[in-house]
């Protein structure tokens, strides 16, 4: 019986155990898996992070396709946060992706804006947007692809048409 | 005597947290017959696997089969590609694996055994376990970087490196941890209250599990000296000196302490495994693609998990199939509720520590 009332005693003026976190921060560990951070000016538009990427969360447009211009695009709140993209990025030593060590917000009032996220998220501001935007790029992107690959065709038979007509010539 | 009732427990119940469903027919509180359903959480993983995914991020998509068991669908299919392979981890890989295993496996055991106390109505404990669990997550977080998905698992190695630094702090939270469960060891152990709930329910006698093809805990409290760590091959652990934990009570309350022991154990295993932890690479290059079949049976936190891979030679496997410790359990689950009370099948379902998430995939 004292033991219990000493044991009771101790509880309340011990420390509580729980983090009361929507009015407290939340602290993360070093080496936290959180966002996927991309420096655009480093890419050097390999596409594996791409291809590797589980739930399809990064998605690469082609948006002119004589020039081959690519822009980034990513979805935070499809991403699985596993990090293989990171693994297999060629330039990842040197800052082109990396992973923060912070959470990305929650999709609330308002999207969430930075220029590290690619190009798709800083073009929506209503956030009931997200999931039909990210459906109709897929679909973009899929027919940039196509497109892209029938361009490089055309140039090739053009080239291969001027190098016929140069050898009849000669 | 009152009439035939039919009783619903699931699929949606208080004391589960994964839909399962029971239909139980009672008769004045006492059961007398038991249908089940496991298949509510299907996903078609096994089918994703062999058709979206290519063999290098197949295991992103196995560990999400489960939380619990994220390391064991990582190891279990790890272990089977690198068969394939032909490619061996380097020894400081095989520590790490195995350190981030048995902490998987002392959270669970925690919970399943936080969540037994709290069915059988001591709310105080449950909160003692799930108390004391914080810490392993926390370290867990610490070396991988995530509390649930660890994803430390690679083809030839692991993905991150357990630091100087981090290895001192798992050695002092887990010393701190153990000195925590060795107290709520005790109360499971020595309560009476606690035992009239739980001592004498759904006794499982020797023959019965040998019959019934039991695994895991449920298997290792009735006194079948079953472990995949020991029986196979696949991590250090006879070199970090395993045991295998027996009881042979048979009860939901050995099932409790069998749990509890393997705790105290995994703990020792990982403080051995830190002070010893070899010093060399963590990842091996591995060439080529997988070819011909294999099977590998590793130790999940319910007992023995299999898995089958077939490779043809291609990016994408021919096949993948899981078997899961639950399934192997749902057949003396469903012999044990007759003629118990309708007030205990709680405790019995979760001395159970099923995982429908992993049994439906």
């Amino acid at each position: 019986m004292v033991k219990m009332f000493i044991e009771s005693f101790k509880n309340l003026f011990s420390k509580p155990e729980t983090v009361k976190y929507p009015f407290e921060p939340f602290p993360e560990p070093e080496g936290f898996r959180g966002t996927i951070l991309y420096n655009e000016e480093l890419c050097i538009f390999c596409d594996k992070c791409e291809n590797v990427c589980p739930p399809g969360a990064i998605l690469f447009e082609i948006v002119d396709i004589e020039t081959n211009k690519r822009e980034y695009n990513y979805n935070p709140y499809l991403c699985i946060y596993c990090g293989a993209c990171v693994d297999v990025c060629p330039k990842a030593d040197e800052g082109c992706l990396t992973q923060a060590n912070t959470r990305t917000k929650p999709l609330g009032e308002e999207v969430v804006k930075d220029k590290k996220l690619g190009y798709l998220m800083n073009r929506i501001t209503n956030p009931k947007e997200v999931e039909k935007a990210w459906s109709e790029l897929e679909i973009r992107a899929k027919e940039s692809r196509e497109k892209y690959a029938e361009y490089k065709k055309q140039q090739r038979m053009k080239k291969r048409a001027q190098a016929q007509t140069k050898k009849e010539n000669s | 005597m009152g009439n035939k009732i039919v009783v619903p427990f699931g699929s949606q119940h208080i004391a589960l947290p994964e839909p399962v469903s029971f239909l139980f027919d009672t008769k004045n509180e006492i059961i007398t017959n038991v249908k089940v359903d496991v298949g509510y959480v299907h996903r078609g993983i096994e089918k994703a696997a062999i058709t979206k995914f290519e063999f290098t991020n197949v295991s992103y998509l196995l560990t999400r089969i489960c939380g619990f068991c994220s390391i064991t669908h990582a190891g279990g299919y790890h272990h089977g590609i690198e068969k394939l392979l032909d490619v061996e981890a380097p020894k400081r890989a095989e520590y790490i694996r195995l350190i981030i295993t048995e902490l998987d496996r002392i959270h669970s055991h925690l919970l399943a055994n936080a969540h037994v106390a709290e069915v059988a109505g001591y709310e105080n404990l449950f909160m003692q376990g799930v108390k004391d669990r914080e810490i392993v997550m926390d370290l867990l977080e610490n070396i991988t970087g995530n509390r649930i998905q660890y994803d430390i698992y690679t083809i030839g190695g692991v993905r991150r490196d357990i630091s100087k630094e981090t290895a001192e702090y798992i050695k002092k939270q887990l010393l701190k941890l153990k000195d925590k469960v060795l107290k709520v060891y005790d109360f499971y152990d020595t309560d009476y209250t606690f035992g009239l709930k739980t001592k004498g329910i759904s006794y499982i006698s020797l023959d019965d599990a040998k019959k019934y093809n039991v695994v895991g805990p449920i298997a290792r409290a009735s006194g079948l000296a079953t472990d995949a760590r020991a029986e196979f091959d696949y991590l250090p652990y006879d070199e970090v000196g395993f045991e295998i934990q027996t009881r042979t009570e048979g009860d939901v309350w050995a099932r409790n302490i069998v749990r509890q022991m393997e705790v105290i154990h995994s703990i020792d295993l990982i403080l051995r495994a830190i002070d010893n932890l070899p010093e060399g690479d963590i990842k091996v290059k591995y060439k080529g693609r997988p070819k011909g079949e294999t099977f590998v049976r590793v130790e999940a936190p319910r007992g023995e998990c299999f898995y089958y891979l077939k490779g043809n030679g291609t990016k994408v496997l021919e096949r993948v199939r899981v078997r899961v410790p639950t399934y192997s359990n749902i057949p003396i689950l469903k012999e044990l509720f007759v003629g118990e009370k309708y007030s205990d099948a709680q405790p019995i379902v979760l001395s159970f520590d099923p995982c429908m998430s992993c049994t439906a995939r």
